[in-house]
């Protein structure tokens, strides 16, 4: 392969007032990830590079960063798929930043809590059995359980950037997983947090989100449905 | 913690973005246009003649050359609002707003150069008189 070129962004809190760019030059093995590059200079050139990464098969949502321009997850991402050999790798934006790629998650994160995030139910299970779903109504969330939470698509969204308050493609998506799960009775629970100026209703339908997301989900979709609920739950 | 971290390169545009960036500032020209055309109107409570003297103003052939604009303006922001509503209304089409602002864009420059083309002949003439 060509000699590439990586520009990192890198912030010690310790010595750095803000942000500013590093540059590594070398010669990737065909068939890296970004991940693997990362890996290379941590382990050869430059220990002190902080990032998260854990399981390198796309399903942990560690990686989470700014690769050229775009979130995507390091360990999916091919070098060669990235059609250029000047590789620009940035945090998350939109959330605080620790130390060189690590991004502050908690700001993510605890959008989700007021939405709570898990089965709610009034009446009480069958006592021979588990709360059965048909598959029909297990098919209605296909792309929306997918999601390994590594805030590609928050970090992605200019109404995000705009608006800390907003919730947020990811956590609307969880939302509307619970929402629309025929087991689920919690609607009464979650509709407040919804049905707000920083809930569905912020969404300015940018798809900034599904373009972003590396498990290829639609939030944006998730999103329009919500809102087609809260107005059926209102007429 | 760095909470206003640099950003090294300005975040990817795709259609969807440029879409609503568009419908933005098209918005915000309309909101002008409107203030512009009511200052306009009002000038009908100073009398025939005094509204005479400012429609002679705005007939003026830089105007007309800006009233193609604006239905250009208009044409988007009507059409890419429909799209929109589309995208909110029907049935899981949120996965193919890039195949719904294509339709929508091909009516919307259809009725652009219906009207732009008649518009842009009657600039010709004024500015030839």
């Amino acid at each position: 392969m060509a000699e590439y070129t990586f520009r990192i962004f890198r912030y010690d809190p310790e010595k750095d007032e803000t942000g500013r760019v590093q540059e590594y030059r070398f010669e990737p093995e065909p068939g890296w990830t970004v991940l693997d590059a990362l890996n290379y200079i941590k382990w050869n050139l430059d220990g002190s590079l902080t990032y998260r990464r854990a399981c390198r098969h796309g399903i942990c949502g560690s990686c989470g960063m700014t690769i050229n321009g775009k979130n995507r997850l390091a360990c999916e991402t091919q070098l060669k798929d990235l059609g250029t050999t000047v590789v620009t790798i940035e945090p998350l934006r939109g959330f605080p930043v620790i130390k060189d790629l690590l991004a502050d998650m908690p700001p993510f994160h605890d959008k989700h809590y007021p939405l709570k995030p898990y089965l709610l139910t009034r009446t009480p299970p069958p006592t021979d059995k588990e709360r059965l779903q048909s598959p029909e109504d297990r098919k209605k969330l296909d792309g929306k359980y997918e999601c390994i939470l590594c805030g590609c698509c928050t970090s992605s969204c200019p109404t995000y950037w705009a608006d800390k308050n907003f919730l947020g493609p990811n956590a609307l998506l969880k939302a509307a997983r619970f929402l629309f799960d025929s087991r689920d009775e919690g609607f009464e629970e979650r509709v407040n947090v919804i049905d707000d100026k920083h809930g569905v209703w912020r969404c300015h339908t940018i798809f900034n989100c599904v373009e972003a997301c590396p498990k290829e989900l639609n939030p944006t979709q998730a999103i329009v449905d919500l809102r087609k609920l809260m107005l059926r739950g209102r007429l | 913690m760095l909470q206003k971290p640099p950003v090294i390169r300005h975040y990817t545009w795709h259609l969807g973005f440029i879409a609503w960036l568009l419908h933005r500032i098209t918005g915000l020209l309309l909101v002008f246009y409107l203030l512009l055309h009511i200052w306009v109107i009002h000038n009908i409570a100073s009398g025939p003649e005094g509204f005479n003297k400012v429609m002679a103003v705005v007939q003026k052939p830089i105007f007309l050359l800006l009233e193609i604009g604006l239905l250009g303006t208009v044409l988007y922001h009507a059409f890419n609002g429909l799209r929109i509503i589309i995208v909110e209304f029907a049935d899981n089409a949120a996965a193919s707003h890039k195949t719904i602002f294509g339709a929508v864009m091909a009516v919307a420059a259809f009725l652009f150069l219906l009207g732009g083309i008649p518009m842009f002949m009657h600039f010709l003439h004024a500015l030839s008189h």
